[in-house]
């Protein structure tokens, strides 16, 4: 007799075509009931195809300017060969597709679209920023009473929900350009050149910030989480040379800083 | 433990009756603006396994005005691996937070070896895959400190290993633990055509007092079988069915899902009168 973990690894090997010579499916086929009109595989095959179906549109949620660029018919195969080499690994479908735009920047049917990855990371970060945790933003007042002595050992935070990108291409402009309430010219001229981009959420608002290349280098700094002391030397050899003492501010205000605490 | 939760509760105590409607994002503005008079709503567990944002957001001032249940579809009993504890401290999360009515999951598998495939499998109704589910119920059980409701699921494929039927297999999994059952009478009948066997069978060999919701939704016709597309409007023959199940059960709360195609509100609204109307018959 067959153990029930023997027909559910089969199964699922199946739907993937894991071993690609279907023999799984040969297989798994011998253990379902033929009805009239619909043999064991007509039966497997709903299932194959409802999951694939399933995790496919949660691709298309996360990615959807991906898939309008491409159309729905490239974006599904492409889906559905990344299926094969990326389980699911959660039960929540907002979990898939996390390394998607690394698949995307190897699939070689999608290299006529050189900025297709980049476009997916923006999208994956949006999607991440949408349901990151809830936070209150920069306690001004504590802050202000950090002592002298403390003050060396500051670690600023960006925003829990916040993620930097940067792309050779102007992918942000892509972005706006495909969303479904645009409006105005969607043409977009690839020698625009790069962008650098933090994307977050402020309070219940999405934000996709493009900055200069001084922000993103002190921001970059704060994200690998070097105390203030540290982020001033580094950022006074780095070139270009950033004055984070007017700099911070600027950034403090416009929500990119969140939170800090003192290291010691 | 049951009292401290009475005294700790944030909401209005969550029982619920009559008829409530699936929670769907695309309805959140209008039922936030207009506060219609729906008995309770069901939202989809995984929808909220997020750590904040919008969804969240949205749910919580739902629940301020509303009893909620909260619908699971990944708690994959029917795995052969133990239930995932990640997932499961989600859930208690979203418990104690929206304190709802009943915590509801499937008579399924999606997960082989942590491996998901989002879809409500069906397995072999044997004497194995029973013992297995039985003790991945009663893990989920302990773990969430509470019973779980178990629904049975719409399926198109049989197995030829089966030594029981699905009802007895639900009747035994409720015999060995104390979860309750959430009884979709719409899946009943999908699977009683898929299958060939006979819905009102099924409905009568289930025990009437562990019943304690009811789900109905609109199936799509492939031809050769029943599809669970959850698209449309209730049809005739399910009314017809849960008019005989109401005649069973008593009037048990009853969902009207939809989850692809989604009307407007008012659509829904309709249906959940239509089912509200049939309970206060048999009430
Ligand atoms: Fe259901």
């Amino acid at each position: 007799m067959t153990s029930l973990h023997t027909i559910q690894s089969l199964f699922y090997d199946a739907v993937f075509d894991r071993k690609k010579d279907s023999s799984a499916l040969s297989e798994i086929s011998e253990y379902i009931n033929a009805t009239p009109g619909l043999n064991a595989q007509d039966h497997f095959n709903i299932y194959r195809d409802s999951i694939i179906a399933t995790l496919n549109r949660a691709l298309r949620e996360i990615y959807p300017v991906c898939c309008r660029l491409v159309g729905e018919k490239f974006f599904n195969g492409m889906g559905t060969e990344y299926m094969r080499s990326h389980p699911s690994c959660s039960a929540d479908l907002a979990e898939y597709g996390g390394d998607f735009a690394e698949f995307i920047s190897g699939f070689k049917h999608a290299s006529e679209l050189p900025y297709l990855a980049d476009v997916a990371q923006l999208e994956l970060a949006w999607h991440r920023a949408f349901h990151a945790a809830d936070e209150s933003g920069l306690d001004l007042a504590a802050l202000d009473e950090v002592s002298e002595t403390d003050k060396p050992h500051i670690v600023f935070y960006l925003p829990v929900s916040a993620s930097l990108i940067a792309s050779e291409f102007p992918i942000q402009h892509i972005w706006q350009v495909n969303q479904s309430d645009f409006e105005g010219d969607d043409r977009v001229d690839l020698d625009e050149g790069g962008i650098k981009l933090l994307i977050w959420r402020q309070d219940y608002t999405m934000r996709i910030d493009p900055m200069d290349d001084v922000e993103w280098s002190i921001l970059k700094q704060i994200e690998t989480g070097h105390s203030f002391d540290s982020l001033c030397t580094i950022l006074s050899e780095n070139k270009p040379i950033a004055d984070i003492e007017n700099i911070l501010p600027v950034l403090v205000q416009r929500g990119w800083i969140a939170s800090f605490s003192i290291d010691d | 433990m049951f009292l401290l939760a009475l005294i700790m509760a944030k909401f209005e105590q969550a029982v619920i009756s009559g008829a409530g409607i699936g929670l769907r994002s695309q309805h959140y503005q209008e039922i936030l603006a207009d506060k219609p008079e729906v008995n309770w709503f069901e939202a989809l567990t995984e929808n909220y396994f997020g750590d904040g944002g919008l969804p969240l957001h949205h749910l919580e001032k739902v629940r301020e005005h509303y009893p909620i249940t909260l619908h699971g579809v990944g708690m994959s009993l029917g795995s052969t691996s133990p239930v995932d504890h990640n997932y499961l401290a989600k859930l208690k999360r979203l418990i104690e937070r929206f304190e709802p009515a009943y915590v509801s999951d499937h008579l399924a598998w999606v997960s082989v070896d942590g491996h998901f495939v989002h879809d409500l499998v069906p397995f072999p109704y044997t004497e194995e895959a029973l013992k297995n589910f039985v003790n991945n119920v009663m893990q989920a059980q302990d773990y969430l400190g509470r019973s779980l409701l178990i629904e049975n699921p719409a399926s198109y494929l049989g197995f030829d290993c089966a030594d029981m039927t699905e009802w007895d297999f639900l009747r035994e999994v409720v015999a060995r633990t104390e979860c309750d059952l959430l009884i979709d009478v719409n899946n009943i009948y999908v699977s009683a055509v898929n299958h060939g066997f006979d819905a009102l069978e099924y409905i009568k060999a289930l025990p009437p007092e562990r019943v304690k919701e009811i789900h109905l939704a609109g199936y799509e016709d492939h031809k050769d079988y029943l599809f669970d597309t959850h698209g449309y409007r209730v049809h005739p023959p399910v009314w017809e069915l849960y008019r005989s199940a109401l005649d069973y059960f008593g009037p048990v709360a009853t969902l009207i899902e939809w989850d692809t195609d989604i009307p407007g509100f008012n659509v829904l609204m309709e249906e959940a009168s239509k089912a509200d109307q049939l309970m206060r018959a048999v009430a």
